[in-house]
């Protein structure tokens, strides 16, 4: 597989250039570096919650650097693989704590995000959740290559979203696990054949090297560095909860 | 087609039944795990019944392991018994797949009902219960958790046979599990999803589903390496694919869309046509509009001969299991093959005009099919279909 582009928003703003050099120092304090709610001009998503609402603004980022119609990717020719750690933990929380009503219970599914991105763009093909931190983008990133190379699909979108704002007081509770600044971030590569295949490698401190600039992003964390790498071929893993992988042309 | 691998062992907990025999005997003779829920609070919800398991037989787990973990493992401990020589041999090239509509939310939901732990919270991430799983079976291989709502115990099937088409593990146990609590409860209840009268999959009168409780495991090895180490045969796994709709965020495609990609997409991925198929295990929710759009799709996919294939629906057994669902579907599908009889749709009594297929309404069928559909859905538009085959 190889990579046509990165759509990629964080709490330091649009695309890679956008992130510091020293997430710490640039949080300046700050535990959690958040995105607003994106204003998207759609009456259909008036009910949808943040984090839907930026996995869709990933995927137009996406299709803004790759000068793109969205209407190239409907259709089943499409797979939608989507990655998440923490951006199902907000609806969650309003659910139970606030007894949210009918409309609100289906967005408490992690499949939420990547449901409203299909409506959205009108994708009806190949589609899979992975839930973790860094390695269930690896493992995402994994199936997209083996789908591509069976000729399942045309092109991928790879989706990541991580939020914290609505959680940030019992994600402060541990905040001794993580290194760095907690950064929203929501991030969309898209995929096509060819560039070799790729499979999991032995471990490499590869998903560190994004973490000092972006800070903590969790699943978005192999995007990033995606975007980062810009053309290069894809080596890309990271860490979540004492399992290590990565990806890397074979 | 493409490599199949083998299903070399099962386990599951149900409310029907807390081992693959007792499962299967309920099965065959209409046994309904369908109670009044006990385990938490009901009284302020309009439905308060589901398939809940009372008791656990089996309690192989160390203490302080959520409900999720304790239904994965208790399962487990059932397909350990029986797939021993495969699942123990290579513990670095063993593999977890777990698909799961809720994941650890019973946990979050009680934490956040008082004053939270760090390790409550850790718990209450939709990834624990299977990284609680692999740690217990020692497995140091990839431990994946997906979650296509309640499509996701088919998925995980399918994300383990390509971990062994790809040569990334040995062995992978798959399956799928989900835990009722009042989170889940409280959702479908305001959803107006839940059904006051029995659960009628196909039926005229339907009016929807009552959830439940479960897990289901399968063992996966790649077919040369099952039958290098002689070891047991449930069946084969031909083909997989999961899909979306994107329709609704709810509701399925009123046409079908997302599911017919995927039965399509199984098909060609196993290798076979409309006239190969036996039986087809359907989702089947007893919801209206999931059932008449299945038929739909089953008649456009297959064709006539559509009409000749018994189809049945088990979530009238237990209730709608979400995350286990497809797995134990699976499962059901190659003990059908294995016992040479397909359990009968539970609680279809007057058929729907619109549901024209052959349902298995009444009594369990006398047929030994041996290849099969099993096709499930979920929330958001998740769809997921495998290709089975019975020995």
């Amino acid at each position: 597989m190889k990579v046509a582009g990165v759509g990629l928003l964080t709490g330091w703003g649009r695309g890679i250039d956008a992130l510091p050099e020293d997430s710490a120092a640039a949080a300046a304090g700050r535990y959690v570096i958040g995105i607003p709610r994106p204003a998207l001009p759609s009456d259909r998503l008036r009910r949808a919650t943040r984090e839907c609402l930026l996995g869709i603004s990933a995927v137009e980022e996406l299709l803004g650097r790759l000068a793109m119609p969205r209407t190239a990717l409907a259709g089943s020719r499409t797979a939608l693989l989507y990655a998440t750690a923490s951006a199902y933990a907000a609806s969650n929380r309003s659910f139970i704590q606030a007894a949210g009503g009918a409309l609100h219970f289906p967005y408490t599914a992690p499949s939420a995000v990547p449901a409203e991105v299909a409506i959205e763009y009108e994708l009806s093909g190949a589609y899979l959740n992975f839930l973790g931190g860094a390695t269930s983008t690896v493992d995402a990133l994994w199936y997209a290559g083996n789908l591509l190379e069976r000729g399942e699909c045309d092109r991928a979108l790879v989706l990541a979203v991580e939020t914290f704002e609505e959680c940030a007081d019992l994600y402060r509770r541990g905040r001794w696990l993580t290194k760095g600044p907690l950064v929203e971030a929501a991030a969309c590569a898209l995929l096509l054949p060819g560039g070799g295949r790729y499979g999991y490698a032995s471990r490499t401190s590869a998903g560190d090297r994004v973490r000092r600039r972006a800070g903590e992003t969790f699943a978005c964390a192999p995007l990033i560095a995606m975007a980062a790498a810009a053309g290069d071929e894809i080596a890309v893993g990271g860490a979540w909860r004492g399992r290590r992988e990565e990806l890397r042309r074979i | 087609m493409r490599d199949p691998v083998a299903v070399v062992a099962a386990g599951v907990v149900t409310p029907i039944g807390q081992d693959i025999d007792a499962f299967w005997a309920s099965l065959l003779t209409g046994g309904c795990g369908i109670t009044r829920i006990e385990r938490f609070p009901v009284d302020d919800l309009r439905v308060r019944l589901g398939g809940e398991i009372k008791k656990l037989d089996r309690r192989p787990w160390t203490a302080g392991e959520c409900r999720a973990s304790q239904l994965l493992i208790a399962a487990a401990a059932e397909l350990r018994s029986a797939g021993a020589a495969m699942l123990d041999s290579s513990p670095a090239r063993t593999a977890v797949v777990i698909g799961t509509a809720l994941g650890g939310v019973e946990e979050g939901e009680r934490a956040l009902g008082g004053a939270p732990s760090l390790r409550a919270l850790a718990g209450g991430l939709y990834d624990s219960p299977a990284r609680n799983l692999g740690r217990w079976l020692g497995a140091r291989g990839p431990v994946m958790t997906v979650s296509t709502a309640c499509a996701s115990g088919a998925t995980a099937l399918g994300v383990g046979a390509e971990l062994l088409r790809e040569g990334v593990a040995d062995v992978v146990v798959a399956g799928g599990y989900d835990v009722l609590c009042r989170f889940v409860m409280k959702g479908f209840d305001a959803l107006r999803s839940l059904t006051r009268d029995a659960i009628r999959p196909f039926d005229r009168r339907r009016t929807g589903l009552l959830l439940g409780e479960a897990a289901g495991l399968v063992l996966l090895a790649r077919v040369r390496d099952a039958d290098a180490r002689r070891a047991p045969r449930l069946g084969r796994l031909l083909g997989h694919s999961s899909g979306s709709d994107g329709s609704h965020i709810a509701a399925p495609d009123p046409n079908g869309r997302g599911l017919e990609y995927t039965v399509r997409a199984a098909m060609d991925d196993a290798g076979v046509t409309p006239g190969a198929i036996d039986f087809v295990s359907a989702h089947g929710t007893a919801t209206p509009l999931n059932d008449r759009v299945e038929t739909l799709v089953l008649k456009r996919v297959l064709g006539p001969r559509a009409y000749d294939i018994p189809i049945n629906s088990i979530k009238g057994y237990m209730g709608h299991t979400m995350g286990a669902a497809a797995t134990l579907e699976a499962i059901m599908c190659l003990l059908a093959a294995r016992h040479g009889a397909i359990p009968q749709t539970l609680g279809l009594e007057q058929q729907d005009p619109a549901c024209d297929l052959d349902y298995v309404p009444g009594a369990p069928r006398a047929v030994r099919p041996r290849v099969m559909l099993s096709t499930s859905a979920g929330f958001g538009g998740c769809n997921s279909t495998l290709v089975l085959e019975g020995l």
